[in-house]
């Protein structure tokens, strides 16, 4: 017998996969994997939909139902799915510049209906599969394609966003804490409503060449000693503290239960 | 049970080496077949899955597993007093 990560789930005759070394897109699909396995979710109810980009490559490696649509509409491809047979389990697999970018208005609009699904955002802070152009969520100062002198404008902050759109579940978590986020996206998947997990993964290819972060080793530690959970940040606020730059927080935004939309029957 | 990796599938990233609270990935020194730097193993039968899976019925740590990105490594299955059989060739 041999224990293989989730056997069933992949397939063994699409891998190794095309994610350069050290990407951590891969570490996020095990987590999801893990996550949908827990839930003991069925492989012919369960649909992975993704955009375009270097995450969205994921479902192609997993074998259950997957749609890989235009770029920044795996929301609205997802909705049409829930919709037409609310009994499927929709997870949706977007990058930063799939859904922050160009789906960025249909990324509001599923928060506010509240579609009962998990979407999965691998934020790897650059356009990777199209050569390292800056995209929304490129922090500011550092340097890709599109801004070779630094980034000047603020980044986007997703979780926040769907926050305030309206989604029931939202958290954030990097592909070093493989544990709070297979938490996180267990607690998605079993939420009624639009759940919202936002992974920052690193890329050492194309971001962090360019940014003094060569190795995937050294990015994954850039990530883990620039995550502020969220906790700590809020009482740093209180006591009218700044949040120490370059940083971002971490874990669980929002819980709630407002009424939501495709709910199995 | 066994830790392994997957020669066909690890890119080589070194991830592992930064997870294993026994530090039992090291950075490997020779090149593979396919022009890839493979973590060793470093004494793998101190590792706390191989040990204590069958005590407790279930997976434990699995860090590695988890981390890695290319699916590479896993657990086998071994029979340590396994006879060997020898074929005699005539």
């Amino acid at each position: 017998m041999t224990t293989r990560v989730f056997e069933k789930w992949y397939r063994e005759d699409r891998l190794p996969h095309i994610f350069c070394t050290g990407c951590g897109n891969g570490t996020v699909m095990n987590c999801a994997i893990k996550a949908v396995d827990t839930m003991q979710w069925e492989i012919d109810d369960t649909v992975f939909i993704s955009g375009i980009g270097c995450s969205s490559r994921a479902p192609g490696y997993i074998s259950t139902d997957s749609l890989h649509t235009t770029h920044g509409r795996a929301l609205t491809f997802a909705t049409g799915v829930k919709m037409a047979n609310p009994d499927l389990n929709v997870v949706v697999f977007t990058g930063d510049g799939d859904l922050s970018a160009i789906g960025g208005n249909h990324f509001i609009h599923a928060c506010r209906r509240n579609i009962d699904m998990t979407v999965i955002c691998m934020n790897n802070m650059i356009y990777g599969m199209t050569g390292g152009q800056g995209s929304p969520c490129t922090p500011a100062g550092k340097i890709s394609t599109t801004t070779p002198y630094g980034a000047t404008e603020p980044t986007f902050d997703l979780a926040g966003l769907a926050v305030a759109a309206g989604a029931n579940h939202v958290a954030r978590w990097t592909s070093y804490h493989t544990k709070e986020l297979t938490k996180a996206i267990e607690t998605g998947l079993s939420t009624e409503g639009l759940s919202f997990i936002e992974a920052m993964v690193q890329c050492p290819t194309a971001y962090g060449r360019r940014n003094k972060l060569r190795n995937a080793i050294d990015m994954v530690e850039w990530m883990r000693t620039h995550s502020i959970l969220l906790q700590k940040a809020r009482r740093l606020e209180a006591e009218g503290k700044p949040i120490p730059e370059d940083h971002f927080t971490v874990g669980e935004f929002v819980n709630r239960h407002r009424p939501a939309m495709g709910v199995k029957r | 049970m066994k830790l392994m990796i997957d020669e066909r599938r690890c890119k080589g990233c070194n991830l592992c080496t930064t997870v294993c609270p026994y530090k039992i990935f090291q950075e490997g020194r020779k090149l593979n077949e396919r022009g890839i730097i493979i973590p060793i193993l470093d004494r793998p039968e101190r590792c706390t899955n191989c040990r204590l899976r069958h005590l407790y019925g279930r997976q434990l740590c699995g860090a590695c597993q988890m981390i890695c990105p290319d699916q590479a490594i896993y657990w086998v299955e071994e029979d340590p007093y396994s006879e060997e059989s020898v074929v005699i060739e005539f």
